[in-house]
């Protein structure tokens, strides 16, 4: 595979890296998924000759365990209608676009060791202006190849291999809920109690039922985890706003052995893997918190905190939101 | 319509309706038959007070009710002594036994009643690994014959003397519990293979792998149609099995459900084996 970061400045830079990678697809028959912004989408529609191959996603990236899997579905589908190859081109969400990082960070790292053995050409698309600096760290040590303004590609030997990232010790996200104490808090619920609490706030909100239901259902894998597999005691912490509620579930383990857990289905992997990976498609936001002592898994419903890591820090000290 | 809940007494149940009673003293057992047999006479049931101990104190049980002395003396009600029926240890036949109670119903609807109604204390048949098998297995055929034919039943087990876990591996069974009995319930449906009703989450595993043997579902044709209306929650390991179950068949779950974690999860699994519908009564 083929998994490389562009890190352009303006559209021109854009459209010098975009079109030579789609064009040299379509030379060689590869199908290629775009998923950019509406107004991306429009000027490599225009820069495009052919768009016979391309298909453009209308949804941005949500969640990265369902974008592996679309990956993964559009790779199967165009191999076995005999393509050699097929390549997507993406602009994942980070802070300067509003949206959390945690979880696109182990994606970054994780499509690495997903697609390693695939006939698959990633290209990922960071725009200088907005993307924070700790994010373009984060891209530079999970993309094994760099882009250059002028569409070549480099070596990346700040790269690192997935397992190693993705172990080492990470900052910390929050939500700015956290920072006022939790409506609720249980102390080793039984499944049954802790969904009870998850619905009885989701029904003060605006959310969709839906999406409430979502998060019952991570919530309740995330427990059956941490009692499962982890060490009591298991902690739930609950916030919520009229948009968004937040669910921690901490145990005293050391959380999943498996790296990729969340983002790749583990059904015969180690255990608990399911779960998580079903929590990965069904919340707005999961993150993974591994210290000492403690593994918390965070579930989000509802649009999440739209911070930069250092701003979720500030507004952690900042009085709690109301609502 | 059948009634299934969870049940706080045995009052206002109907013809077909069939419920399981936990209990942990003998007044409660007494009190919730006495409510059930003296409203099935009412309907103009023949009613049956099944229990332990010798009939004769056990008349005793029933005899203050309104018209049970006539009914005792016209057979409209019956007592009879489980040790008497059922020697000890006795391991029932399901299919025998659940056709026992579908000829007594014909022949109460032939002398003239609406149906047959049963209060039934069978603890002492439930007491070992195989005779708790094989009533499970009973309760299963025999709320199919129930849900069909004029019956209805209220089984009751001595929660003291049996435990939790046998409890609930009896009262998932059962259309109708008293609280705290079962978490989900699995039981006959007239237009589907099964209801499945309740939350089904890690503590359930065990229970609903066990009652999905006993109760044997059969597909109609290539579907095993599941009516969930009254289904709240299901994690990803029940609807594995299930879709295990019927996968080995080469057959589909149809789930009739309108929980709305249903279908995405089934998205989510990727599962061809199973489809998520509205329930079918809307």
């Amino acid at each position: 595979m083929f998994h490389g970061a562009a890190v352009y400045s303006s559209d021109d830079e854009l459209m010098n890296i975009v079109v030579p990678f789609l064009q040299a697809g379509l030379e060689i028959g590869a199908p290629s998924m775009v998923v950019l912004s509406e107004q991306h989408s429009e000027l490599v529609r225009s820069a495009m000759p052919d768009m016979s191959q391309l298909s453009f996603l209308r949804d941005p990236y949500l969640r990265p365990a369902s974008v592996i899997k679309s990956v993964q579905q559009f790779l199967t589908g165009h191999i076995l209608e005999g393509a050699r190859q097929v390549r997507i081109l993406g602009e994942v969400p980070h802070p300067g676009v509003g949206m959390p990082w945690e979880w696109w960070a182990r994606y970054e790292a994780t499509v690495n060791h997903a697609f390693d053995q695939s006939p698959v050409r990633v290209l990922c698309l960071y725009d200088q202006r907005i993307t924070p600096g700790d994010v373009l760290d984060d891209v530079t040590q999970t993309h094994p190849y760099l882009m250059t303004a002028d569409g070549h590609h480099i070596v990346n030997d700040r790269y690192r291999r997935p397992e190693a990232f993705l172990t080492q010790s990470r900052p910390t996200y929050s939500d700015p809920l956290e920072a006022a104490p939790p409506l609720i808090e249980l102390r080793d619920p039984v499944p049954l109690a802790a969904r009870q609490a998850v619905r009885e706030a989701g029904s003060t909100t605006r959310l969709p039922v839906a999406d409430v239901e979502g998060l019952v259902i991570a919530v309740c894998e995330a427990l059956t985890n941490s009692i499962c597999h982890g060490r009591p005691p298991v902690q739930l912490c609950l916030w919520a706003n009229p948009d968004r509620v937040v669910v921690t579930v901490t145990d005293c383990g050391a959380g999943p052995t498996d790296p990729f857990a969340g983002l790749l289905p583990a059904a015969t992997g180690p255990p608990g893997g399911l779960g998580l990976w079903l929590a990965h498609q069904l919340c707005s936001l999961v993150t993974l918190e591994k210290t000492k002592d403690a593994f918390t898994v965070r579930l989000v419903a509802g649009k999440p905190a739209s911070c930069h890591l250092d701003a979720v820090k500030a507004d952690a000290a900042a009085p709690p939101p109301r609502g | 319509m059948r009634r299934t809940g969870v049940i706080e007494n045995t009052r206002g149940l109907g013809l077909h309706d069939h419920a399981c009673w936990a209990y942990d003293d003998l007044n409660d057992f007494r009190c919730r038959a006495r409510e059930f047999l003296a409203e099935g006479l009412g309907l103009g049931q023949q009613v049956w007070y099944v229990a332990q101990g010798d009939a004769e104190p056990l008349v005793d049980d029933l005899r203050d009710l309104d018209g049970m002395d006539l009914a005792l003396r016209v057979g409209a009600a019956r007592v009879v002594s489980v040790e008497s029926a059922y020697p000890a240890g006795t391991v029932v036949d399901p299919v025998a036994q659940a056709r026992a109670f579908v000829t007594a119903a014909t022949q109460a609807q032939m002398a003239g009643f609406t149906g047959l109604r049963v209060a039934a204390d069978t603890t002492p048949l439930v007491r070992t690994a195989d005779q708790l098998d094989a009533f499970a297995r009973y309760e299963c055929v025999v709320d199919r014959c129930i849900a069909r034919y004029p019956l209805s039943g209220m089984c009751a087990y001595n929660r003291q003397q049996l435990g939790e876990e046998v409890i609930a591996q009896l009262a998932c069974l059962h259309p109708n519990i008293n609280g705290g009995t079962a978490q989900f319930r699995l039981h006959a449906a007239n237009h589907a293979a099964a209801s499945l009703n309740g939350e089904l989450d890690m503590t359930t595993v065990e229970l609903l792998s066990l009652a999905l043997q006993r109760a044997d579902l059969q597909p109609d044709g290539d579907e095993l149609v599941i009516d969930a209306a009254g289904l709240t929650f299901i994690d990803h390991r029940a609807l594995l099995m299930l879709a295990d179950r019927t996968g080995r068949m080469h057959k589909t779950v149809v789930l009739q459900t309108d929980w709305p974690g249903a279908a995405p999860l089934v998205e989510c699994l990727d599962l061809k084996e199973v489809r998520v519908e509205p329930p079918e009564w809307r």
